[in-house]
């Protein structure tokens, strides 16, 4: 059983949207800031981005990668990639629902 | 300050992440946003270490972002305005609209830290000193203010009353708001109807109030529409920001 994301509070969120940027592939912090900032819009802040990695790492749902020039690099670990899979499935399944009842065709 | 910030973590998270997080803090300009992320994240590592993590994050409120900034600047707008009316009714000194618009005034300065992110990346030294001014202008209202309560007829600095610490600081307050305005329009970090609004409403009150000093009261009208429109254009920023800034709700975190 894998340990739902809303167990993370306000953690949630930041925690969410960094497992979907190391989706397709390792990065390191200020490319996985850079990579939610532009695909949400939304700023985040380099300690909220730390707190949800240190809980994200603790959890097994990343792994630190050895550092490059003392940027160190995050990997989403099969845990974490089944984590992220099984909540983007409810918001979509959520969000499915939502159109339906609107009468409205999923894009 | 990046020393000096990443000396508030424990010093076992720095042992772990420290090398890597101040390569991050010196990736790009910190501005207001990040230092209180920053000093947030310094907290809830030192109650993480001590086993209390999951108290700290219960605490929604306590994340630095857009939706946060946006609740203070609508809020803080709301109560400046709120205030200024009230004190306009019954503009006797010591009654509760000047307080009301004290308050208003510390979620002015919130709402201008969380809504800066973006534009402290392209412009930092401008939203810095926006901060500074607009904080220097809140505390000498504040002063004012509270020399207006307890001597009112006294003199508090040469020939300065209460009420001219209030009225100064209350138009230094506006030019930081100004140079926000400004530095959000440069970036469009924020819909432009709200940052030009915001601009117009201070640039207008500035031109009323020292247009005032030489043509006397014909200025008077623009003037109050001009500290009136101040802080609406604060609320309206908000709501973009609000409605920009919407909570996944599905991910449990709001």
């Amino acid at each position: 059983m894998v340990a739902p994301l809303p167990e993370l509070g306000r953690f949630a969120e930041p925690a969410i949207l960094i497992l979907v940027s190391l989706s397709d592939g390792p990065k390191h912090g200020y490319a996985i800031m850079a990579d939610v900032e532009q695909g949400t819009a939304r700023p985040m802040g380099p300690g909220t981005l730390y707190a949800a990695l240190a809980r994200l790492e603790e959890r097994g749902f990343i792994e630190a990668l050895p550092p490059v020039d003392r940027r160190r690099p995050y990997r989403l670990t099969a845990l974490g990639a089944t984590a992220v899979a099984e909540q983007l499935r409810e918001l979509s399944a959520f969000a499915e629902l939502g159109l339906r009842r609107l009468g409205q065709a999923p894009r | 300050m990046i020393a000096l910030l990443l000396r508030l973590y424990p010093a076992r998270w720095r042992a772990r992440y420290g090398d890597e997080f101040e390569v991050l803090l010196a990736e790009r300009p910190l501005g207001p946003f990040d230092v209180v992320d920053v000093l947030l994240g310094a907290i809830d590592a030192h109650l993480h270490l001590r086993g209390l993590g999951s108290w700290s994050e219960r605490r929604k409120g306590f994340l630095m972002s857009l939706r946060i900034g946006g609740f203070a600047a609508a809020i803080g707008g709301a109560l400046i305005l709120i205030g200024w009316v009230w004190a306009g009714v019954d503009p006797a000194d010591s009654d509760p609209g000047f307080w009301i618009f004290s308050v208003g005034l510390v979620g002015l300065l919130i709402g201008l830290i969380g809504l800066s992110a973006v534009q402290a990346r392209a412009h930092p030294t401008l939203v810095w000193v926006a901060l500074l001014v607009s904080a220097i202008g809140g505390a000498m209202m504040v002063l004012g203010l509270i020399a207006m309560a307890l001597v009112p007829e006294a003199w508090l600095v040469g020939d300065w009353s209460g009420w001219n610490f209030f009225i100064v600081g209350m138009l230094i307050t506006v030019v930081g708001s100004l140079l926000f305005a400004l530095a959000t329009l440069r970036t469009r970090a924020l819909p432009r109807s709200g940052s030009a609004f915001l601009a117009i409403a201070s640039a207008i009150s500035l031109l009323a109030f020292v247009g005032a000093l030489g043509l006397g009261d014909s200025l008077q009208p623009i003037l109050t529409a001009g500290f009136l429109a101040f802080p609406v254009g604060w609320i309206v920023l908000g709501l973009q920001a609000i409605r920009i800034d919407r909570p996944a709700m599905a991910t449990g975190a709001v």
